[in-house]
């Protein structure tokens, strides 16, 4: 709006100069000292001013100025000839379609910044095959999750929950399945594994304490890893 | 005359006509509303504005004038300028945020496109 009309640096009329913006749009008087002169310069001023006193009144932005420290007086009015503009452009909503519009605007952002993120999470998984598991294991690797699985980005898509979830529950379970008790007892008790008595205390906890675990369970797997890094 | 004044008759303390501009828009029971809007534009000119609208579109009218007199009374600087100021910040921001995190998955992707040749050799 800088260099339109509305010139916060200009000084007050009533003089030489010649009566401001409003005032001329007014047709009255411009005396030194008045409020609107500072912000309203003869020449485009007054065009600003015709939209500021249709939507507002002459006498409200006047009393509105009041209101306001003097240096705030510039944004002020910088804000009042928006506001008053936007309503003449739109007489039902003024500017709130624009905020309106803003919103949907971070909405849609923040929908694609969610996506985004989860579907690095799902890259950024460890990988299948920790360093410290034998050669010689049975265990199942993980399924590498596979880019072609994700779907393309796309603003337009909104619940992307649905489509996620399958895939990191599954991931997940694969990542916490444990080893099955007999491979408890498949691991040789002494060999390339220190302590190899802790090993069977432990296989027989799994069987008389009855915990044989068919689902994943956080307990199960930080017994595993700890017998895995003692190898 | 209406029996039951509406809140900006009650306002300006006037008999509120049977066709009364206002009285669909301001119930009596929520004087607030008129008051903010009338402290902002006045009602001569709130009068105008609606007068000049289709009638079906008056509602939403005032219902937006009442939103951004709010805006101007809660900030008199601003306004509701304020607020429009204020989601352009969080635009930028999470435009910036989308490109950082762009720029990790596809890092990510590329790593893990490596580690699966890899593997596969």
């Amino acid at each position: 709006m800088s260099g339109s009309g509305i010139n916060p640096s200009s000084s007050g009329g009533g003089g030489g100069g010649g009566p401001c913006g409003a005032c001329k749009f007014l047709r009255r008087k411009c005396v030194a000292g008045c409020i609107f002169a500072p912000y309203f310069d003869s020449e485009q001023g007054a065009a600003h001013f015709a939209a500021v006193h249709k939507v507002f009144g002459a006498s409200n932005v006047s009393k509105l100025l009041l209101h306001v420290p003097e240096h705030k007086r510039p944004d002020a009015v910088v804000s009042i000839c928006f506001e008053a503009q936007a309503r003449l452009r739109d007489p039902i909503y003024g500017c709130v379609s624009h905020i309106v519009s803003l919103q949907q605007q971070v909405l849609s952002l923040q929908t694609e910044l969610s996506y985004l993120q989860a579907h690095l999470a799902t890259l950024e998984l460890p990988q299948p095959q920790p360093p410290a598991v034998p050669v010689s294991s049975s265990g199942s690797p993980l399924q590498a999750l596979s880019i072609t699985d994700l779907p393309t980005i796309s603003p337009s898509v909104y619940d992307l929950s649905s489509i996620f979830e399958p895939v990191m529950s599954s991931t997940w379970a694969m990542q916490q399945q444990p080893r099955p008790s007999d491979h408890l007892f498949g691991l040789p008790s002494s060999s390339s594994i220190g302590g190899g008595g802790d090993l069977q205390a432990l296989a027989r906890e799994f069987i008389h304490g009855g915990q044989m675990p068919s689902q994943p369970s956080p307990g199960t797997s930080g017994s595993a890893s700890t017998m895995i890094k003692r190898e | 005359m209406n029996p039951k004044r509406c809140a900006a008759c009650k306002y300006l303390r006037r008999r509120c006509p049977k066709d009364c501009i206002f009285s669909p828009y301001f119930p009596p029971n929520d004087p607030a509303k008129f008051a903010c809007i009338h402290r902002i534009y006045g009602a001569g000119n709130v009068s105008k504005m609606l007068q000049q609208l289709p009638e079906q579109t008056r509602a939403e009218a005032v219902e937006s004038l009442c939103f951004e007199a709010k805006c101007r009374v809660d900030d008199p600087v601003y306004g509701c300028v304020g607020i429009i100021s204020l989601l352009q910040t969080q635009i930028q921001n999470t435009q910036n945020e989308l490109a950082k995190v762009q720029a990790e998955v596809a890092v990510a992707q590329t790593k893990l496109s490596q580690n699966q040749n890899s593997d596969f050799m």
